[in-house]
């Protein structure tokens, strides 16, 4: 199933006027808040706290972007951020390729039950395996590590996109595989030759999927990796209050810089997100 | 001697050939359990396991900083829990944000999916406006709308006064800081509603619209018989995860809040969070933990039973 936002017809709104004013309310409503983040980021301490307050900065500055890298260590939290998010993504992306092709192509006894188990997993709360992860993580010695985000953001995502996968594997003729297989393909060698190729862009969509959540999760890395260079921006951007002080600019610009990587993905991929997103992801 | 050397080697020869065939013709049910094997082996560790243990640590006294082993404690943590006016607190606060923020979502990206499905002459701007959102950190959006409700230099205060009303100083009142919160998830939540539902719009045949045309129907008793009917299974699945995804609210209250004042703001995630990571008490943790189990549980049965009757 791959939807793509084609042009609306079946709304029981229209109108010309109308439509300008849709767009100007959605444009609002899901651009405003980062704008107005990225406008407080230019601001001087002045132009910020003049009354009434400018809305737009009239002497823009990169000093806050400076000063949020030299503050703190932003560079080490967009690392680590990165490298756990990467990392995840790939761990989840093999393992779930492997149960979804098992689930898609092999005859399961237990299939039915299987997906059922798969979606209550699905259903989690993350929040609830905070005290016994953290007495295993503790137990392994792997507090303050990447690999104590990384086994538990994989197994986050894993649900969701072996669901996704296996439709997507669904949609791919048989006679596929076959024909390799003939050729003297392994199955192995048929699923990441013909199978994991053909599926590239939903592939793709459950790798976005699971960096993103990656890449937003905060309670665990939060109570895991508290050592200052192991921690992950969501965790780091923390550490810019002082004990009275709020610097806002400094934390607008930290923000920025947090928000324009998965912007930037979110703007390529934007029809394989929500095509992704519709069609098994169903998680927000 | 040789010739034995010789027809082991040969042997060998052969059986490995025939071995590595009988990898390839492994039947599709030893495939599928070494396929699902990995699956199943992180599902056990980072789920199952802990879940076990989660119960088994509710059951004792295990707090960190008393420095004492671990002891046996039966129900105790559960008979603390019942007389602890904090618990009732968050668990109030989350079921609160629950029962405000997911009808409250549900309807805002109602309106935004039937406003994104008119016709655009370039839709990726609007594409773009409802995923934003939805890839915004939730730390990120509690921080944000913090600055946005901030009492002084905030845009919604600058807004209000504008507009000729007095600030409001959102955060040093309990009711106000909770509204403020609420805001900010359902802001947060109702672009991926949004999403969602719009997906379920452009399943909807055109020629329903076109028939009840002709029959006369006006465009609001469309969208109630048409429209709505058949968005009902899309708005069930959201609403279900969006009220999985509520029950365990952190990070926009401890964002934006901390929990204040006092203890008004602060869910029950926030509570096991701090049992556990602040006071290091992982028994009295657990057990708060297994209640927030439960209730997630009781929403996902439903939400199978609905998936098999669907089926």
């Amino acid at each position: 199933m791959s939807m793509t936002l084609a042009s609306g017809s079946t709304s029981f709104l229209s109108g010309k006027p109308l439509r300008l004013i849709a767009a100007g309310i959605l444009l609002i409503n899901g651009m405003f808040p980062a704008l107005w983040i990225l406008f407080t980021s230019l601001k001087t301490e002045t132009e910020l706290t003049a009354k009434p307050i400018s809305w737009i900065p009239h002497a823009p500055t990169v000093q806050n972007f400076v000063q949020a890298f030299s503050d703190q260590p932003l560079h080490v939290f967009l690392f680590n951020s990165f490298m756990v998010a990467l990392l995840s993504t790939a761990l989840t992306l093999l393992v779930s390729v492997l149960a979804a092709y098992a689930l898609a192509r092999l005859n399961l006894t237990y299939r039915g039950l299987i997906l059922s188990l798969i979606i209550a997993v699905s259903t989690f709360p993350l929040v609830t395996l905070l005290v016994p992860l953290f007495e295993i993580m503790r137990a392994l010695n792997l507090l303050n590590s990447w690999t104590a985000l990384i086994l538990p953001y994989t197994v986050l995502s894993l649900p969701v996109c072996t669901l996704m996968l296996v439709s997507f594997f669904e949609g791919i003729p048989r006679d596929l595989e076959n024909a390799a297989m003939i050729d003297g393909c392994t199955r192995m060698g048929a699923l990441f030759k013909v199978v994991v190729p053909l599926c590239a862009p939903g592939v793709f969509t459950a790798g976005i999927l699971a960096f993103v959540n990656a890449w937003d999760e905060f309670l665990l890395a939060l109570s895991f990796n508290s050592n200052p260079s192991l921690r992950t921006l969501p965790v780091g951007i923390q550490l810019y209050q002082g004990e009275f002080a709020f610097p806002w600019p400094v934390i607008s610009a930290a923000l920025v810089v947090g928000i324009v990587p998965v912007a930037i993905l979110i703007v390529i991929f934007q029809e394989r997100v929500v095509s992704g997103l519709t069609a098994g992801g169903i998680k927000g | 001697m040789a010739t034995t050397t010789t027809f082991k080697a040969t042997d060998a020869q052969e059986a490995q050939p025939a071995n590595w065939t009988r990898w390839l013709d492994l039947s599709d049910r030893s495939l599928a359990v070494l396929l699902l094997f990995p699956a199943a082996v992180l599902l056990a560790l980072i789920i199952v396991y802990p879940v076990c243990r989660l119960v088994y640590t509710s059951f004792f006294n295990l707090s960190l900083t008393s420095g004492l082993p671990a002891e046996f404690a039966g129900l105790d943590n559960y008979r603390l829990m019942i007389g602890d006016p904090v618990f009732w607190e968050t668990t109030w606060n989350t079921v609160l944000i629950t029962l405000i923020t997911v009808p409250g979502a549900l309807l805002v990206g109602l309106g935004l999916a039937l406003m994104a499905n008119l016709s655009f002459a370039m839709q990726w701007p609007v594409r773009l406006s409802l995923l934003i959102p939805w890839a915004l950190p939730l730390s990120f959006a509690g921080l944000i709308f913090a600055w946005f409700f901030h009492s002084e230099y905030g845009v919604v205060n600058d807004v209000l006064n504008r507009l000729g009303f007095e600030g409001i100083i959102w955060f040093n009142s309990p009711n106000w800081a909770f509204a403020a919160i609420c805001l900010t998830i359902i802001w947060k939540t109702s672009s991926f509603m949004a999403l969602i539902i719009l997906a379920g719009l452009q399943t909807i045949p055109r020629s329903l619209y076109e028939a009840a045309d002709v029959d006369g129907a006006g465009r609001l008793r469309q969208f109630f018989e048409i429209t709505l009917p058949l968005l009902k299974p899309s708005i069930v699945v959201a609403l279900i995860f969006r009220t999985i995804t509520a029950l365990q609210t952190f990070d926009i209250p401890y964002m934006m809040t901390g929990g204040g004042p006092g203890t008004s703001t602060s869910t029950l995630a926030m509570y096991i969070h701090q049992n556990t990571v602040s006071f290091l008490d992982l028994g009295y943790g657990s057990a708060l933990a297994v209640v927030m189990f439960a209730l997630s549980m009781c929403v996902t049965a439903v939400y199978l039973r609905m998936i098999r009757t669907k089926e």
